[in-house]
């Protein structure tokens, strides 16, 4: 068996080169983590000393320093990326130093992709080599697909592979992303454990290979709530290291979190609302926070928990959604009313059971409590 | 001359290391070590090769054995690796501390007469302790940036390898932070003493002309023993203090107890790392000098380079937790502790730590080992980061005789006492597991509950399960309950013959209880005794009541335990005669909650009674039950159980019952009290009512004869009543009340229409196959 790690599949699947210039920039919905921190990574890598690993675009002290935030020491702030457990997330950078998979697990909207591709990007400087997890993932996404014109026209050959991003990734060394594991069928699944314990690809129609270049690793994320829908085999399991992301322990960091994303995605979508004041970011997180955990805040009040998780991207997208509101049909500033249909839309995703929820909450906690007259006002509106 | 100070942490593997390579370096003449004097008579025993640590160094006052003092030392203490080295290289070791002797004193002193202020008046000021003087610590750590004084101790001190220059090091620490300390608090009277009286024996060690002298204290005592004041000032200080007598022995500790929760001041977080620690520290040593020695083929590959000290720490302690995870079913494999011990290599790596510490690997071990699940890490810290084990002590050691005979008791009937619970099963008709109980019961009146009694499924009452665990304070316990008796039997009996003596009735027979378990003859007898003059002074026919259960347990298991019965037989038949000429009287006009109390008092008698089994108890019984069954303006309640009682034994006939129940439910009764009568009948079981078609009858007529108003009153009283009823019982009732409804109603099932079955005949034999005959 030839181990051809053809330079021509290299050269015709080199990672997708992003199809937009610096100059065409601004009109993009959402950029990669690259190119929105690109000054960050840069200031970074010019003061980084330290040891990198093969094929690392910085060390995992820079690394770290740009997922939790700091200041360098010329003065650059870099800003936190996931504001949460320190300890976490620097498991989750020597986990990929040590060359293991890593399994970023937890309910929805724990920052599981965001910090997937936040960690990818400083790695690798590459946060495109992305494989989506469905129900439909087949096994060439993960390995290669053909182009069949070509198939047929000159048979089998290395120029006749469509690779797959995992497959980029193990010949450019760099970080390659699955999204949502379990939701791939449990047989595509362990397709990786070849990828992921002999660091190779084979290709047994050319009776060949792709091997892995150093630097290449597996970031995946998947779900606790869809745990049994296609649970991991022991064996690809054993090829994970799993970390566990929380949702927030306080309300200040909560807070903090929506605010900062907040403030971030109204400059990219070009709101022209302002950022609302912070007190209209914690009445949210409250809310969310007290609903989630099943009693209010002083621990007073036992309270029933709708069906959705809650998580703080929910809450982001309900302070996001107001403000375009405010923007768009009210006077610019953050109201109550703004605020409500999100809510209750992120609340409310069981018409019956999470009803009844909602009603309750209403009743025996915000109309009582001071301040939140305006809250509960809007809410009677829209019911 | 030479006077060499060590200041160490007290529980610290780095510290106890480093101290123990630096004696050996010195090679000192005398070793000197924070510790009470008063144990110097001890301390030999130390060397002792049935010594096994974790074990703790008790003072106490012998004739207030609640006055005590505990030093735990562990395997990894720097006290004890130094009294060790001192013992072993045959040089005087002496304790240096002020002698609890003067301690215990000053603590009894009266606290408005305030001894050491008054010594310490003019010499220094006495000022409360400030929170920067509990932990000074955390002054050193704060400016290092640690949030944690202990993490900071242990990155510096704990796991440095290289350790010249390290006591010298801490010696200037402490000196500066002392100095800062000092000024801002002053010094607290009682540390002043202390530092004064280590001083005066480092003195008195120079004087009698040792030269090279090694002082092991705490490190915040090491700038001022370096620094000598004038003798004078010190003499001043230790003049006139009390003294009370003490004495001072050796008790095995657990690892629990040295944990800085358990409320030990001193206390670390994780014995069992440390333990770990130690050992592996231990075996690279003993590698590397075999390696020196022998340079053999086996022991250079065994000491190779990769498995240096560092690496060893990490690859034993989490092949540790793989073996532990494993006993507990579930998945570790090989594989895994080799990718987490790599992981907890770059996590400590990334955190510029020269080699992993505990966080790490635990961290390594929720990633690889857990799949991130926190929950086995639980089981980790219980069983390996406390890693919960009991020391030994020697033979020798002094002990009470109470301790000894506990000793021979356990090694007799092979009861291991151990730190963690273990359960019990024992079977009694065996002659060592009904000795084992005795023990186990014996204890327990001494109030040391090594064994907790749990209760046993099955039948039988020669089966007796236990929850085992032993606890240190159970050897001052011991020392304490040590006055009533040489032997354990012996102080029982007469801590129960003690208790005895001041009891009151319905305490006598709690007692009576146990003791009977514990199988004290002496003290039951005496406890019987007691019983009946108390009985026979005890006006309240409760009390009485309530006494006698116990005593027919006494006969009921006397035969399992072989004892004399024939006194407690007569003093039944006593008691009885007495209870029942006194409680017609006393069940006279009872309120609501009295009559309760008195309903469960006469169940439960009954019962007894039924245990007993002797024709003239049970007949004197019956008879005052029957007049209490005819009592006019008894408690509906107890008259109710009365006749519920007789009907069962068979005095009363079915006739003779209904006619009771009647007048009961009849409307000259008030509605509250026959309801009370009628829970007092049926109360418990409803198979009576549901097999007594009359009794049914009656009850029916009486509910609907009820005004609705009655009834709504009176409804809660009754369902307190059916509820107590199983439910299979309260559906047959319920399907009696409906079938009796339904024959009312004329309901009789028709006669079969055999013309309509007939028409559908045909169809059915066709769906089925078959030819109609």
């Amino acid at each position: 068996m030839t181990t051809a790690k053809s330079k021509a599949t290299n050269s015709k699947t080199t990672p997708s080169t992003p199809m937009h210039s610096s100059d065409s920039l601004p009109s993009l919905l959402r950029q990669h983590a690259e190119y929105q921190f690109a000054n960050e990574l840069e200031e970074l890598a010019k003061a980084d000393t330290r040891q990198r690993p093969p094929n690392w675009k910085l060390s995992p002290w820079a690394v770290a320093t740009y997922l939790l935030g700091g200041t360098l020491e010329n003065g650059f702030e870099v800003t936190p990326k996931y504001i949460g457990n320190r300890r976490l997330m620097e498991v989750a950078i020597a986990t990929l130093a040590t060359d293991r998979a890593l399994l970023l697990y937890g309910v929805p909207g724990t920052a599981k992709s965001w910090v997937s591709e936040h960690l990818a990007a400083a790695i690798s400087g590459d946060s495109t080599l992305l494989i989506q997890g469905t129900a439909g993932t087949g096994e060439e996404a993960i390995r290669y697909g053909w182009n069949y014109a070509r198939l047929l026209a000159e048979g089998p050959s290395m120029a006749a592979l469509v690779a797959s991003p995992m497959m980029r990734a193990l010949s450019a060394g760099k970080i390659a992303r699955v999204e949502e594991l379990t939701r791939i069928p449990s047989d595509v699944q362990d397709t990786l454990i070849t990828v992921l314990s002999e660091k190779t690809l084979p290709i047994p129609e050319l009776n060949s290979e792709v091997q892995a270049t150093k630097g290449f690793n597996v970031i995946a994320t998947a779900n606790n709530r869809d745990r049994g829908v296609n649970e991991l085999s022991s064996a690809l399991k054993r090829r994970f290291n799993t970390v566990i992301l929380p949702v927030p322990d306080s309300i200040e960091a909560e807070v903090a979190i929506v605010h900062r994303r907040v403030e971030s995605l109204g400059r990219a979508l070009e709101l022209p609302a302002e950022v609302p004041a912070l007190v209209e970011i914690q009445r949210i997180v409250t809310i969310f926070r007290e609903l989630r955990n099943g009693v209010t805040l002083d621990g007073k009040t036992k309270l029933k928990s709708p069906t959705g998780t809650l998580s703080p991207a929910e809450a982001i997208s309900v302070v996001n959604s107001g403000m375009a509101l405010s923007a768009h049909f009210g006077d610019g500033s953050l109201k109550a009313s703004d605020l409500m249909a999100g809510l209750v839309g992120a609340v409310v995703k069981d018409p019956i059971q999470d009803q009844v929820v909602w009603k309750e909450y209403l009743e025996t906690v915000v109309k009582e409590r001071e301040g939140w007259a305006d809250l509960y006002r809007a809410s009677r509106e829209m019911l | 001359m030479s006077v060499h100070v060590f200041g160490i942490r007290h529980h610290g593997p780095g510290s106890a290391r480093s101290l123990r390579q630096a004696l050996v370096a010195l090679q000192p003449d005398i070793v000197l070590v924070e510790g009470p004097p008063d144990a110097e008579s001890v301390l030999p025993l130390l060397a002792d090769s049935q010594m096994r640590p974790p074990v703790a160094l008790l003072v106490y006052v012998p004739d207030h054995p609640q006055q005590a003092v505990y030093y735990p030392f562990a395997v990894f203490s720097p006290e004890w690796q130094a009294i060790h080295y001192g013992l072993q290289q045959q040089i005087p070791v002496r304790f240096m501390d002020l002698p609890q002797t003067h301690r215990f004193a000053l603590e009894n002193a009266d606290p408005s007469v305030d001894i050491l202020a008054d010594i310490l008046a003019g010499t220094l000021a006495s000022k409360p302790a400030s929170p920067t003087y509990s932990d000074p610590l955390s002054l050193l750590a704060d400016a290092a940036g640690y949030s944690d004084s202990e993490r900071w101790w242990e990155h510096l001190v704990e796991q440095r390898q290289d350790s010249t220059e390290l006591f010298a090091a801490i010696l200037e620490a402490m000196t500066v932070l002392r100095t800062e300390v000092e000024q801002a608090d002053g010094l607290e009277p009682l540390e002043a003493c202390r530092e004064a009286y280590m001083r005066k024996t480092i003195r008195e060690a120079e004087k009698q002309g040792f030269q090279n002298i090694a002082v092991v204290c705490g490190a915040w005592h090491t700038p001022a023993l370096v620094k000598m004041p004038p003798a004078k000032s010190d003499h001043a200080l230790l003049k006139g203090l009390p003294k009370l007598k003490v004495e001072a022995t050796w008790i095995p500790w657990t690892h629990g107890r040295l944990l800085m929760n358990s409320g030990y001041g001193a206390g670390v977080e994780s014995p069992g790392w440390y333990q770990h620690l130690w050992e592996v520290g231990e075996q690279t040593e003993l590698i590397s000098e075999q390696d020196r020695n022998e340079c053999t083929l086996t022991s250079s590959v065994l000491a190779a380079p990769s498995l240096s000290l560092r690496s060893q720490t990490s690859i034993r302690w989490l092949a540790k937790v793989a073996h532990l995870l494993r006993q507990q079913d579930l998945d570790a494999s090989s594989a895994s502790v080799i990718e987490a011990v790599r992981l907890s290599e770059t996590l400590a790596a990334l955190r510029n730590r020269p080699l992993p510490g505990l966080p790490e690997l635990n961290e390594a071990t929720q990633t690889v080992l857990c799949f991130g699940d926190p929950l086995p890490m639980q089981l980790i810290q219980d069983q390996l980061i406390v890693g919960e084990r009991l020391g030994n002590v020697p033979e020798e050691t002094p002990m009470v005789p109470l301790q000894q005979d506990l000793q021979r008791q356990q090694k007799r009937l092979r009861l291991k006492p151990e730190a963690t619970e273990i359960t019990l099963d024992l079977d009694l008709r065996k002659p060592l597991d009904l000795e084992r109980s005795h023990l186990l019961h014996r204890l327990a009146l001494l109030h040391l509950p090594w064994g907790k009694p749990q209760s046993v499924g099955g039948k039988g009452t020669f089966r007796e399960a236990w929850r085992l665990r032993w606890q240190p304070e159970f050897a001052l316990r011991l020392i304490e309950v040590g006055i009533w008796g040489n032997t354990i039997e012996s102080a029982a009996t007469a801590w129960t013959c003690h208790r005895a003596d001041q009891a009151t009735l319905p305490d006598l027979t709690q007692l009576i209880d146990q003791t009977l378990l514990a199988n004290l003859p002496t003290a039951t007898t005496h406890l019987l005794n007691r019983l009946q003059s108390e009985a026979a002074i005890a006006s309240d026919i409760t009390h009485l009541m309530a006494a006698l259960p116990p005593l027919v347990n006494v006969i009921r298991y006397g035969t399992v335990r072989q004892l004399e019965t024939a006194v407690v037989e007569q003093m039944i038949h006593r008691l009885v005669a007495r209870i029942c000429i006194g409680l017609p009287v006393a069940a006279a006009a009872l309120d609501e909650a009295a009559a309760a109390h008195m309903y469960e008092l006469m169940i439960s008698l009954h019962r007894a009674i039924g245990l007993l089994q002797q024709p003239p108890v049970s007949e004197m019984w019956q008879q005052v039950l029957i007049k209490l069954a005819d009592q006019q303006g008894l408690h509906g309640l107890l008259a109710g159980r009365c006749c519920r009682l007789l009907f069962e034994a068979g005095v009363f006939e079915m006739t003779d019952t209904a006619r009771r129940l009647g007048l009961a439910l009849s409307t000259a009764t008030d509605p509250p009290q026959a309801a009370a009568w009628i829970e007092g009948f049926l109360s418990g079981s409803g198979l009576l009512l549901l097999h007594n078609p009359a009794l049914w009858q009656l009850l029916d007529d009486w509910v609907m004869l009820l005004p609705a108003d009655t009834f709504t009153a009176l409804l809660p009283l009754l369902r307190r009543t059916f509820s107590t009823f199983a439910a299979s019982e309260r559906r047959q009732m319920g399907e009696q009340v409906r079938q009796a409804g339904r024959t009312e109603n004329g309901g009789q099932p028709g006669e079969l229409d055999t013309d309509s079955a007939d028409a559908v005949l045909p169809l059915v034999a066709q769906l089925l196959g078959v030819v109609l005959s």
